[in-house]
């Protein structure tokens, strides 16, 4: 919900606005794709998240069968980061808010 | 990861090359979605243009894999210092033939390699042969990262 603070000030509202769309938390999630090999996915969730060998081959195969696996929550900011790396290397990602948060 | 050289058929290999960096440097409209929906047009923009030149330098070093030396011997040298780099430009490259090329072919019969070449056309047949070749280099480059290499 955006509330904004000052009425009488435009700028301060689109700030406040702004504030409020990307507050929260955010879930990056990873998206199947039928081309990336599956040792190479497991591979960069290692490598991007820290996450040990069966952390990330437990990611890897719900986005193989699920078509998708939420691999990080938390700040906007800190997700967009994860986003563009995981682009960098290939894979499709996306941004979504956390309802739960 | 080991330094390792890897000795390759340059007769093979160089045809497969020609095909790749015909794709190397084109900017792919699926890039272009990638940038999260809700930022603004500049941060798009600016996205998408780091994505573009991070591509590209990950280009140059696969494609400078294949210098001089592997024209006369078919050797190339992978290392810690390209590791990574070929890792990506070879994922980029496989998801770019699957969006071209290799369009007409459907997912299952991809993944499994279940490709009948002989009703296909030479174009196709050569794309799908750099789509192998590429991961063969990933799985490869994979191993030494993980040390597994005695394995193979």
């Amino acid at each position: 919900m955006i509330i904004p603070l000052a009425k009488s000030n435009p700028s301060t509202e689109t700030q406040v606005a702004v504030q409020t769309q990307l507050s929260g938390s955010w879930k990056v999630v990873v998206l199947n794709d039928p081309v990336n090999l599956m040792s190479y996915v497991v591979l960069v969730f290692r490598k991007v998240f820290g996450f040990d060998e069966s952390t990330a081959r437990k990611h890897m195969l719900e986005v193989h069968e699920q078509g998708r696996s939420i691999v990080w929550v938390g700040l906007r900011e800190k997700a967009e980061a994860y986003v563009f790396t995981l682009h960098q290397w290939h894979l499709s990602a996306v941004l979504e808010r956390d309802e739960a948060y | 990861m080991k330094r390792i050289e890897v000795k390759l058929s340059v007769s093979v290999v160089a045809p497969l090359l020609d095909v790749l960096k015909g794709l190397a440097y084109e900017a792919s409209s699926e890039d272009q979605k990638q940038a999260p929906r809700d930022i603004d047009s500049e941060f798009r923009d600016a996205w998408n243009q780091e994505l573009l030149e991070h591509q590209k330098t990950d280009m140059d070093v696969l494609f400078g894999l294949f210098n001089e030396q592997f024209f006369v011997d078919g050797s190339i040298i992978l290392d810690p210092t390209n590791a990574e780099p070929v890792l990506r430009a070879s994922a980029m490259l496989r998801l770019r033939l699957r969006e071209t090329v290799l369009g007409d072919i459907n997912d299952e019969d991809l993944e499994a390699g279940q490709i009948h070449l002989e009703t296909l056309p030479d174009n196709v047949v050569r794309a799908f042969m750099g789509y192998l070749f590429l991961a063969t280099i990933q799985e490869l480059v994979i191993k030494h990262i993980e040390g597994k290499s005695d394995e193979a």
